[in-house]
């Protein structure tokens, strides 16, 4: 019996014509897991909130067509008497919780449809031993990592029970560990016999996991494998596809867990770090500036004595979540003012703010990044003298010209990211580092993103990536460098495709 | 050790009333400095040693510099910038002290709990929740504005006080209105604002220190006002 | 499909929350530098209006329902009220509110004359915080000196606020929450607008 029907459905977005469905049916079976992939904006996300009530409820457009979910009909269905029937993981763990504390968060769903005490605590119990959550009971939600808020946004949608359970791009924001914690989540509910629905477009971990696969093309189902069938595709055709890989190499895997046995290689052309130390746990006391040392070892968030990084290349910042990859990237930036590290760059030395000028993050939410009203100003607001032309060739180079005059916050995600760059080449940076560029981008915008940090450096930029997809390290990095528990572990050359 | 929000609601309510009507007597200040030390206590109780500390620190040295060095009669700039600073703190640090330990200690599901004993309306008490829950999310938000601004070297706007405004204000509403679409987006797919009567894990209940506590505030409250306003 | 039903929904609430954590934000910012002197107490019925305009003209194009900014003016009187700024103030932030809902669906929400009288109106929350100080004059001064402000900042502050110039600064406040309503919606022109959020 079909739990989720579709019929001849027609949708476009108020004002926007991406994620617009055109003549979609779709039945599936109670007990399915299905994959929805496909570049961004064809309509997978649509799919998804069709079926849980967001469109039309909360996102508002033009809609035809009839919807069925477990026998509601979901367009006079209102969102609220869904709960209890589908739950849906959004893709930002950021914003996605009601509650302060992680116990709150789970209960807040049951509580929500006015169940028992008691028995909203048989199912919190339930679902904290399901998952292995005891750990992350009674913390703040601010304490958390991605992975660890990714996990609790599932264990509370766990807990209303629902039939179905959907989840966008859930993974976009998590390391390699957490998203096989995010798979074995996927395959436990499998097991309990929930219809699940996943759009998303790293592949690799939902393999044998699926049983169809839907790929999307510009608002319309254009195929569909069985979960044997997409498993057997062989890398052209995938690659053929703009899809994701579905099989990881291994030791791409191990260098993306910070795991290489390799050691560090030789660099010539080099740019030096010396005495990066850092710690959120201790800051220097407020009065007496105490310098951090390499002496208060694990005290320490960063702890480089002293590293030579390849200049002019593209450089891969890999390692687990929370060990220190970010952290490296403020301190290299000089963002973090309590960490005295010295850049060798050129012969010359810089520290503390002289830092700033030379080096530039893109961060990984470019939305704090960008200032002004539009394209133009934004790369006009970084030069020191203001200069039209060298604005326009800037521009033009990363495909921009023809947005100069459009608000920076109107243009897509990937857009966003090359304006940040304009701005940083625009700022006469040479030492660019990326935080995570490519969480959440489709295969095609990594891909694009993966031939732009190439460009950058071979036009004499120096660009360091932190980053979670092994296919972007095999596309751009010339340099792969693990960071774990706050040291560096290795740098070795890597072959790119 | 843990007391029932309402008890920590009505805790708000005496020292805001406190705060209001100032302390004129020996005896009264000694009423409101008892009444400045329990939050501080609550939160060494808490384990919040560091918070407690600098609230601490800050209220005394607040008072010290108000009694000692600074009189009815300072004139001149640097003494009236102490003052100002002295005035704020000695003020209004107490109510802002407990608003924090409040505010710091209460879990959002307590809060909803305690509204509905409370009989205030489920909207409002949904407000005032994200309110709770949206002061450390501006926060987080707003120094990576500060980080992105500081890296640009935009931090003072080009030396335009408008501009410098604009760049903090601008994306940190951008950014607010997207958490808030996809927080909402979120609640109500698990549920809120149903037409079911919400219900709440938490069963509150008022102990011992509870009593104990509400009696306590409520006797200093008497006192101050009738030695204030009576005697 | 919007919802078309008057009664508020849960993503109202929500909405509203947020904002009022924005406001909040933005008044303590600014609030703080009132103690530098008492002419800046008195000043912020040009300064808060200007710089909430902002906000609170994002927060108008979300409004389609009345109650949105009734309830946003009893969350602001709760949080000045725990802030310790002032119990007699409470009502009257509440009363300035609804007067700016009726004011505003009276224009559906959306004329843009009605907006900016309704914001004007809304502002009123700024002058209530002074009430204590006109209601209670010589023993609020009295108080002041007491606990530990000087006589010259208690005379200032008197000088700057009292009954004869409280009508100024209501007139005042309202004009500048007019001022600040037309640049805050230029900015929203400027920028949400411009962006296609709004």
């Amino acid at each position: 019996m079909s739990i989720v029907e579709l019929e001849n459905v027609n949708f476009q977005y108020k004002g926007s014509k991406d994620g617009s469905l055109n003549n979609i049916n779709l039945n599936i079976e109670k007990g399915q897991t299905v994959l929805l992939c496909g570049a961004s904006g064809s309509g997978k996300t649509s799919i998804i909130r069709l079926i849980n009530g967001l469109i039309p409820h909360y996102y508002s457009g033009e809609l035809e067509g009839d919807i069925r979910v477990a026998g509601h009909d979901v367009k006079k269905t209102e969102l609220h008497e869904l709960a209890g029937t589908v739950g849906t993981v959004f893709q930002n763990p950021r914003s996605q919780f009601f509650s302060v504390d992680t116990d709150g968060e789970i209960a807040f769903g049951p509580e929500n449809i006015g169940l028992e005490p008691k028995e909203i605590k048989a199912r919190l119990n339930d679902v904290v031993a399901e998952m292995n959550l005891d750990e992350l009971l009674g913390r703040s939600i601010f304490d958390l990592s991605g992975g660890q808020k990714q996990r609790i946004a599932c264990a509370s949608v766990a807990a209303l029970l629902p039939d179905i359970i959907l989840l966008d791009e859930p993974s976009s924001n998590l390391d390699f560990d957490s998203i096989e914690l995010l798979r074995g989540t996927i395959l436990e509910w499998k097991r309990q016999g929930k219809t699940i629905i996943i759009s998303e477009h790293r592949l690799w971990y939902l393999k044998d996991a699926v049983d169809r696969v839907i790929y999307m093309e510009n608002g319309v189902m254009a195929k569909e494998w069985t979960g044997e069938e997409f498993t057997a595709l062989s890398e052209e055709e995938v690659k053929s596809y703009k899809l994701r890989p579905i099989v990881l190499e291994e030791e791409l895997i191990r260098d993306i867990r910070g795991e290489s046995t390799s050691s560090f290689c030789d660099v010539e052309n080099n740019i030096e770090l010396n005495d990066f130390f850092f710690s959120y746990k201790r800051r220097p006391y407020l009065l007496f500036k105490k310098k951090f040392k390499e002496s208060d070892g694990d005290l320490l968030n960063l702890n480089i004595p002293s590293l030579k990084i390849p200049k002019g290349k593209v450089i891969g910042l890999v390692g687990p979540n929370g060990t220190g990859k970010s952290t490296f990237l403020r301190c290299l930036c000089g963002l973090e003012g309590d960490c005295k590290g010295k850049l060798v760059f050129d012969g010359k030395t810089y520290k503390g703010r002289q830092i700033l000028k030379i080096c530039y993050l893109v961060m990984q939410d470019v939305n704090h990044q960008l200032f002004t009203d539009s394209v133009k100003s934004e790369v006009m607001l970084s030069m020191k003298d203001e200069d039209e032309k060298r604005c326009d060739e800037i521009l033009e180079s990363l495909g921009l010209l023809e947005y100069k005059d459009t608000h920076p916050m109107a243009l897509s995600g990937g857009q966003k990211q090359r304006v940040a760059i304009a701005s940083a080449i625009a700022s006469g940076a040479e030492i660019l580092l990326f935080d995570e560029p490519t969480s959440g981008l489709d295969y095609s915008h990594m891909e694009k993103v993966g031939d732009l940090l190439n460009e950058l450096a071979s036009a004499g930029a120096s660009v360091i990536v932190s980053t979670h997809d092994p296919e972007l390290i095999s596309e751009c990095c010339d340099y792969v460098l693990g960071i774990k528990h706050g040291k560096a572990v290795y740098l070795k050359e890597n072959k790119k495709l | 050790m843990r007391l029932d929000p309402r008890t920590k609601l009505f805790m708000v309510f005496v020292v805001s009333l406190i705060v209001m009507m100032s302390a004129t007597t020996p005896f009264l200040w000694a009423i409101r400095l008892s009444i400045t030390l329990i939050p501080i206590i609550l939160m060494i109780l808490e384990k919040k040693y560091s918070s407690a500390l600098k609230f601490l620190l800050a209220y005394a040295s607040a008072l010290v510099l108000t009694f000692y060095f600074l009189s009815e009669q300072s004139e001149g700039l640097i003494a009236s910038l102490l003052i100002g600073y002295c005035g704020i703190v000695v003020q209004f640090m107490p109510a802002i002290i407990t608003a924090w330990y409040v505010v710091r200690t209460t879990k959002i599901g307590e809060f909803m709990s305690c509204m509905q004993k409370m009989h205030v309306p489920d909207g409002i008490a949904v407000s005032l929740a994200v309110v709770m829950r949206f002061f450390p999310t501006i926060k987080e938000e707003y120094s990576s504005i500060n980080d992105a601004m500081r890296m640009r070297g935009v931090m003072l706007g080009g030396g335009n006080v408008l501009r410098m405004f604009e760049f903090r204000m601008i994306p940190l509403l951008f950014s607010c209105v997207n958490i808030g679409e996809e927080l909402s987006a979120a609640a109500i797919t698990r549920g809120l604002g149903g037409e079911t009567k919400r219900s709440s894990i938490i069963e509150l209940k008022l102990g011992l220190a509870d009593y104990l506590l509400m009696a306590f505030l409520t006797a200093s409250t008497v006192i101050f006002v009738v030695y204030k306003y009576f005697l | 499909m919007e919802n078309k039903s008057k009664k508020l929904k849960a993503k109202d609430f929500i909405t509203v929350g947020i904002f009022a954590a924005i406001l909040f934000a933005v008044e303590f910012a600014f609030g703080m530098l009132g103690y530098i002197h008492p002419y800046i107490v008195a000043s912020y019925v040009i300064i808060l209006p200007l710089a909430s305009g902002i906000p609170m003209m994002l927060f108008y194009t979300k409004v389609e329902k009345f109650g949105m900014i009734t309830i946003l003016s009893i969350l602001l009187a709760i949080i000045m009220f725990i802030g310790g700024m002032g119990y007699l103030g409470a009502p009257l932030i509440v009363g300035a509110g609804v007067i700016a809902d009726l004011i505003a669906k009276s224009g559906q929400y959306k004329s843009f004359k009605k907006i900016v009288i309704s914001f004007g109106i809304f502002n009123l929350w700024i002058c209530a915080n002074y009430f204590p100080i006109l209601v209670t004059a010589e023993s609020y001064r009295q108080d002041l000196i007491d606990g530990g402000f000087s006589a010259e900042y208690a005379n200032n502050l008197f000088a700057a606020i009292n009954v004869k110039t409280i009508g100024i600064l209501v007139v005042l406040c309202f004009v500048f929450g007019c001022i600040g309503a037309v640049i805050g919606k230029a900015v929203v022109k400027k920028h949400f607008e411009k962006a296609g959020i709004v």
